[in-house]
């Protein structure tokens, strides 16, 4: 018994500057993606117009492009659709952005989407569930700095009934 | 008195164990409250709030990293090209707002400076865009200074794994990075920081 009690007290007092380590790994994980793709199953009536809604969150802090930004160097945010069987989708419908300045250029206004937005993706799909495999380029900043573009990969799971 | 001993022990490293976790967990609160801080969006009209930062760059206080880059006419473009003047390495993207908003008051301050030695070069980040895209970016800016086209190894030896931009590093006449910023602050404190690298390594 004491000698149970001799291992746990050293136990306890080598293993408490490790636990507190192990703590400290994910104290400051660096942000490298900034839209996050909130998937929900969805279900639209089969063979007849439908409209799907994939809806993204975007981190706090971090603003992205909207699809039309107000400078051709800018990069649009982007939905690209790979072919899928028994789905014919149309042209995605993107928000409109909300004006933005950085706070030294009041006026050079942009166009981005800043919070959460909704994409919707008109389809006409056969009875089934289905899968369509899609990417969402887009690129961020925030109050005063920017960050290089991104591929978001997103997988679109929906029922056609 | 020996099970009174180890009752202590055993309190004692228990105790340790629970103040370990407390003083962890107060400590992620604290650096996710300095996270926020640190990415909190300023809308439109809202007040001015946004600063660059100053990166805990290792570079800082060490001699600046040797590069030789090509610039958009094809030449090579060396760091030590540049010795014995004051030098704003500036890193930059064709997409990135902020250092369009930069580079104007930059272009701005070698010629207001030049008379004191200063020596500005750009850094594309993305310069897999192409020598075209980034000359017509660069022209439509009215940047005259160099600008040259990033490597990996630039990259690497300045950013580290940061991918921030805009970012600049000082690097005073003695060829020593006296100063890393990150993103777009105001202009006045840019100006600020120029003067400073020309002031700097000045009595050595």
């Amino acid at each position: 018994m004491k000698r149970l009690l001799t291992f746990v007290s050293a136990f306890a007092l080598l293993a408490a500057p490790a636990f507190a380590q192990l703590g400290n790994m994910d104290a400051a994980p660096k942000a490298k993606s900034y839209v996050v793709y909130a998937a929900e199953p969805q279900t639209v009536a089969a063979g007849k117009h439908g409209v799907l809604n994939l809806r993204f969150h975007i981190l706090q802090g971090y603003h992205v492009n909207s699809h039309t930004p107000k400078s051709d160097f800018l990069i649009p945010t982007a939905l690209t659709l790979q072919p899928a069987n028994g789905i014919t989708a149309s042209a995605p419908e993107y928000p409109a952005g909300t004006q933005f300045a950085f706070s030294f250029a009041p006026n050079d206004k942009l166009d981005v989407y800043a919070a959460d937005f909704t994409i919707k993706l008109p389809v006409v799909a056969t009875a089934g569930a289905h899968t369509v495999e899609a990417s969402l380029k887009y690129q961020a900043c925030d109050h005063a700095s920017c960050f290089p573009p991104k591929t978001l990969p997103v997988q679109i799971v929906f029922t056609a009934k | 008195m020996r099970r009174a001993l180890l009752l202590f022990m055993m309190a004692a490293g228990i105790s340790l164990v629970l103040w370990s976790g407390w003083h962890n967990l107060s400590e992620r609160h604290k650096a996710a409250q300095q996270a926020a801080m640190q990415v909190t969006l300023v809308p439109d009209n809202a007040a001015i709030a946004s600063d660059a930062s100053t990166p805990d760059s290792p570079l800082r206080g060490k001699p600046a990293p040797a590069f030789t880059l090509v610039d958009l006419q094809g030449k090579n473009v060396s760091l030590s090209d540049f010795k014995g003047h004051p030098l704003v390495v500036n890193f930059w993207g064709t997409y990135c707002a902020p250092c369009k908003l930069e580079m104007p008051w930059l272009e701005e301050f070698s010629h207001k400076y030049a008379a004191q030695g200063l020596e500005i070069v750009g850094v594309t980040y993305d310069s897999e865009v192409g020598k075209d895209t980034i000359a017509k970016d660069t022209q439509k800016l009215g940047v005259t200074y160099p600008i040259l086209l990033s490597t990996p190894k630039a990259e690497k030896d300045y950013l580290s794994d940061s991918e921030v931009l805009p970012m600049s590093f000082y690097v005073d006449k003695t060829g020593k990075v006296i100063e890393v910023t990150a993103g777009l602050g105001p202009k006045d404190a840019l100006e600020d920081m120029v003067k400073k690298t020309i002031a700097s390594g000045s009595a050595q």
